[in-house]
């Protein structure tokens, strides 16, 4: 029996091949759109994680310090004085290789003999012994990756010429890497090795150490850990691993929850599509399923059928989706990750990472979405009498009750939606429910509110263009369960198009607004370079110094970006030496008075930025304790200011504050104030004359270009995702309207037949679409505007803890009207075209 | 003019389909003249081609060869634009399972033919109204089709056939899903409009209680058309 029932249901899914094939697009791109996000995140975290995890093998610990590095008698005063053992001195750099300029190799200088105990993953091809000799024995040797010597077809013997600010440097390779492993061997693939002296002598550091790796026996690592706590001088601190590991994720978190967030909208709305195609195909076979009803088919039986051909959607969608994903994954790895390393950590190695868990969690993704989605039309057949099947008025007029209701269920899940929104205090996800609770309540509203207003168009086309004016609102209207959904998945995309564009045009425009307050200087010159090569810091005082003297030249304000250590983790500290007018590129949340600056200047004080505050929960007046070579020292927060440089936050202080307890590491950047009147062109070419070729000179428009650049790259994903997302609904839209032609054939036959042309048909279909595509836009406004607003003041606050003026671009506004329509109109071209080219004889035989 | 002053002139009408790959004859060399205001039925069985006649007549599906002149118009000969124009315009409709359009009320299906000719305003409306109540159907106007029966139902989609004054008014089994008596008061209210406006009525059917009322009655059989007496 069940087989013959289920061959029913399946003679009716292979008759209506467009119908299945719609179905299963929704769920298939649903499902690639959620694994490609997490693959993609996932991958670049995992393979930030993997190399990290390889370069320091065994180690438990790093002995670091800020970004000066350490002194390397540091190793030697804890190896020899103290005794303690299993310490491995790390000095490495990032150097662009003369063989191929676009890759940057990470070259790490060890001890080969201290090595030992480490690095598992090392183990050096022929004879690792002999080649930690070599690197030690023999000057400019090194061993690199066998994947990397392939690639750059090099081999033992050849020498790799690496870039450094002193030249170019000739690096003899003595052995390849070729680790135990596939994933060890993928990890160090672009990873050079060589002695701690010969990376010193190339980058110019001597006698600095980037950090100190230390493995921490699991018998009683407290006491360890409190020996070196000791002996450690202030400004130096003992990190584990793992906790460095989960910074590092816990920096990303905010960034996935909102990469994921539109993965998901994607999925919100492949459900939307799912569920309309399964109820189409419930809705279809009303007069089946009531025959089968009629002959003794319990309601059990019938569901099992449905659910059992849901389920092979859902199995072959997902699966589809598993594959497309994929795809997309690594598509997407690309600016996943260069988002990733722009704005938090540098991710060396670019490949796509599945897990079995990830598979896991697509499929219960797929399969869990597509059964929630049938649950609605299972519902509906369950109401099927075994009488008579129900007519389609009847249906409709059952629909026309349930939007009611659907209603007010609507409007609770919005007032849930703002409760959350603003209840929540600082949690990112509660925020992101929040705009899925406003956009799923907004699109529950969606067929009520299309059904009032097709209402007013049949009014007023009525009265404009009679009968042929009502039909369009009419068909729309009279088709509320398939035109309502269509409409409600083409609003959420589009209102989330719009929600978006209006946060990112916000964005944009504050990050404009703050960056032309902040580029005070006319010109900027970008001294790049690590901080530890030694003589730096004479070296930019000298620089400083020539730029100062030039005529042109009013006045020049300097810059240090380094990193100090609070709480034993890594601050981004700015030191600055700011004229009177660098002072007016700050812009303060609350008003400050006018001491300030001479605290700043006087005292230990700093200011923060605005994600600094937010996420370490600090305030004007509060202190902030930093490890120090003297020991900790408070620091007083005098202000929080502006800035969207990065999201993770940074303290500034005087210069003068920053030398008394940290060592000169020179300047990051020089700002170069013109005489007024002076032409800047002029000041820039003398500039230039004066300045070593490495150095970077910009002016302030540049630097602003440049930085608005950033800001559209860092966004070119997010926009990618909400095209995704739109691209669903369209097939949603595109689906809706086939199966809305392909029902309405004989009465669309029957127009034909009473003489409306094939033009007049196609312009009666696009009507029709047209005017859902108005209905989907109208409302996608205000539901965008709210989630424009959210976004802004609840989601990205507290992610990144930005402050943002909501930019209210009108344009955006028609855009997104614009793009409903014109969807609608394109999804509804075919179906159009498809009518208009059925004969009406042809039209008036179908069933 | 046709010749003979016939109006309706068939002449060597062929027709196939094709089904599951293979030609199906449906007519072979037919051919037939109608007089303007003759009451015509076509008998036959069931997928003999009666409907598909009528949709040839209708200029709604189109022969493989053969001519169909209607009141001097040779309908094969026509686009499929100007086919449409001229069933706007002279053919009127009456299908077995009514076909009128859900979404329109009872007084919009009956207005729409009309809105299609040219915006009729009030005049449409007081035809259209003037029609209804001929057919005890004036106080359903604003009601939607699938509140009527299936005896009201009809009603509607003569009046609906008629309402533009068509030359020929094609009915495809008429009564066919209606119990006798309702199909006999529909029979009988066709006959009397058509009658009484002097237009050509062809109707299909395979129910003989409708012959009566025909002026001559075909019968499809083996692809040609047979004319029998009674």
């Amino acid at each position: 029996m069940n087989t013959i029932l289920n061959r029913a249901g399946r003679n009716f899914l292979l008759r209506h091949p467009w119908q299945l094939a719609l179905a299963l697009l929704g769920i298939t791109l649903g499902v690639a759109v959620v694994i490609a996000i997490d693959l993609a995140l996932d991958s670049a975290l995992q393979s930030f994680k993997q190399v990290e995890q390889t370069v320091s093998g065994k180690a438990t610990h790093r002995i670091a310090g800020g970004e000066g590095g350490l002194d390397e008698a540091l190793y030697r005063k804890l190896r020899v004085e103290h005794g303690i053992r299993n310490l491995a001195p790390v000095l490495q750099t990032y150097l662009p290789i003369q063989q191929n300029p676009k890759i940057k190799l990470r070259v790490i200088g060890i001890d080969p003999f201290a090595e030992n105990a480490f690095r598992s993953g090392w183990q050096s091809g022929q004879d690792g012994a002999q080649a930690a000799i070599r690197l030690v024995a023999e000057a400019n040797t090194a061993i690199i990756g066998r994947q990397t010597a392939e690639a750059l077809g090099l081999s033992i013997g050849d020498e790799l010429i690496v870039a450094t600010g002193t030249g170019d440097r000739r690096l003899r390779i003595v052995d390849l890497i070729a680790p135990a492993s596939a994933v060890a061997a993928e990890a160090l693939s672009n990873i050079v090795i060589a002695d701690i002296s010969t990376v010193q002598e190339i980058t110019g550091w001597f006698g600095r150490l980037s950090h100190i790796d230390v493995i921490i026996p699991e018998t009683d690592p407290h006491k360890v850990q409190a020996r070196l706590a000791d002996i450690l001088p202030g400004d130096v601190s003992l990190v584990s691993i793992a906790t460095q590991f989960e910074s590092m994720q816990q920096m990303t978190e905010a960034f996935s929850i909102n990469l994921s967030a539109m993965g998901l909208l994607s999925l919100l709305v492949g459900m939307f599509l799912i569920y309309n195609t399964m109820t189409f195909l419930v809705l279809q076979r009303r007069g089946l399923i009531g025959n089968l009803r009629l002959i003794g088919v319990t309601r059990r039986q019938i569901s099992r059928m449905i659910l059992t051909e849901a389920l092979i959607l859902a199995a072959i969608g997902t699966m589809l989706g598993i594959g497309l994903g994929l795809l997309l994954g690594q598509v997407m790895l690309q600016p996943v990750t260069a988002t990733v390393d722009t704005l938090y950590f540098r991710v060396d190695r670019l490949s796509l990472s599945v897990s079995p868990l990830q598979i896991g969690k697509a499929v219960l993704l797929g399969i869990g979405a597509t059964l929630l989605a049938v649950i609605p039309p299972l519902r509906e057949a369950n109401r099927f009498s075994p009488k008579h099947a129900l007519t389609r008025s009847q249906l409709e007029s059952g629909s026309r009750r349930l939007s009611r209701s659907i209603l007010l269920l609507g409007i609770l899940l919005i007032a849930a939606g703002f409760a959350i929104g603003f209840l929540s205090e600082t949690s990112i996800k509660l925020g992101l429910a929040s705009v899925f609770l406003l956009l799923f309540g907004f699109a529950l509203l969606t067929p009520a509110t299309t059904l009032a207003v097709m209402s007013c168009v049949e009014t007023l086309s009525g009265r404009l263009f009679g009968i042929l004016g009502k039909l369009p609102p009419r068909m729309v209207g009279a088709e509320i369960s398939r035109t309502g959904v269509a409409i409600a998945a083409l609003m959420i995309a589009v209102a989330a198009t719009i929600g978006m564009n209006l946060m990112i045009d916000s964005f944009r425009v504050t990050v404009a607004q703050w960056l032309n307050t902040t580029l005070q200087a006319d010109l900027y010159v970008s001294i790049a370079g690590d901080k530890t090569a030694r003589d730096k810091a004479v070296k930019d005082r000298q620089l400083k110094a020539i730029i100062a003297e030039l005529a042109e030249v009013d006045q020049v304000s300097t810059v240090l970006h380094t990193q100090v250590v609070a709480d034993d983790m890594p601050v981004k500290v700015s030191a600055f030496e700011l004229t009177e007018a660098s002072k007016n590129g700050f812009v303060f949340k609350q008003a400050f008075d006018t001491g300030l600056w001479r605290a700043f200047e006087e005292q230990e004080t700093v200011i923060v930025t605005e994600p600094y505050a937010y996420h370490n929960k600090v305030k004007a007046g509060d202190t902030i304790a930093l490890q120090t070579a003297k020991g900790l020292q408070d620091f007083k927060i005098l202000g929080i200011y502006y800035d969207y440089s990065g999201d993770r936050g940074r303290l500034a202080m005087s210069r003068t504050q920053y030398l008394r307890y940290w060592p000169d590491l020179g300047y990051t950047g020089i700002g170069v104030y013109g005489v007024a009147g002076s032409d800047l062109n002029v000041l820039e070419s003398r500039l230039r004359d004066r300045l070593p070729q490495a150095l970077d000179l910009k002016s302030s428009r540049a630097i602003f270009d440049a930085s608005m650049q950033v800001f559209n790259e860092t966004f070119l994903i997010t926009e990618t995702l909400r095209w995704l997302a739109a691209g669903i609904a369209f097939v949603g839209v595109f689906g809706s309207l086939m199966a809305l032609q392909f029902e309405r054939t004989r009465q669309l036959g029957i127009l034909r037949a009473i003489g409306m042309t094939p033009g007049q048909l196609t312009g009666l279909i696009c009507a029709e679409t047209g005017l859902m595509g108005l209905t989907a836009g109208l409302i996608a406004i205000p539901v965008g505007l709210l989630v424009a607003y959210v976004l802004i003041y609840i989601v990205y606050l507290r992610s990144f803890g930005w402050t943002m003026t909501f930019h209210l671009n009108p344009t955006m506004l028609i855009q997104g009207l614009l793009l409903a329509v014109f969807a609608a109109l394109l999804a509804g071209i075919l179906p159009a075209y498809r009518m208009a080219r059925t004969r009406p004889a042809e039209a008036l035989r179908a069933e | 003019m046709t010749p003979a002053n016939n109006f309706i002139e068939i002449d060597g009408l062929t027709k196939n389909y094709r089904e599951t790959g293979r030609p199906v004859t449906i007519f072979d060399n037919l051919s037939l003249s109608v007089k303007r205001g003759e009451l015509l039925v076509l008998l036959g069985r069931s997928g003999s081609g009666k409907s598909t006649l009528l949709n040839l007549l209708g200029g709604i599906d189109r022969p493989d060869s053969g001519r169909i002149v209607i009141d001097g118009i040779e309908l094969t000969s026509l686009s499929e634009h100007r086919r449409t124009l001229f069933r706007r315009h002279h053919i009127g409709f009456v299908f077995q399972s009514y076909q009128l359009i859900p979404t329109l009320t009872v007084m919009d299906n009956l207005l729409l033919p009309l809105e299609l000719i040219q915006p009729t305003g009030k005049a449409g409306r007081n035809k259209a109204a003037e029609l209804l109540n001929n057919l005890d159907l004036s106080d359903r106007l604003d009601t939607y089709p699938d509140r009527l029966s299936g005896g009201e139902q009809q009603r509607v989609a003569i009046a609906r056939a008629l309402i533009h004054d068509p030359l020929l008014v094609l009915a495809d089994e008429p009564t066919g899903n209606l119990d006798l008596q309702t199909g006999q008061q529909v029979m009988s209210l066709l006959d009397k409009l058509v009658r009484q406006s002097g237009k050509t009525l062809i109707l299909a059917t395979h129910s003989r209680e409708v012959m009566g009322i025909a002026d001559r009655i075909l019968t499809i059989r083996d692809h040609s058309l047979i004319e029998t007496d009674d």
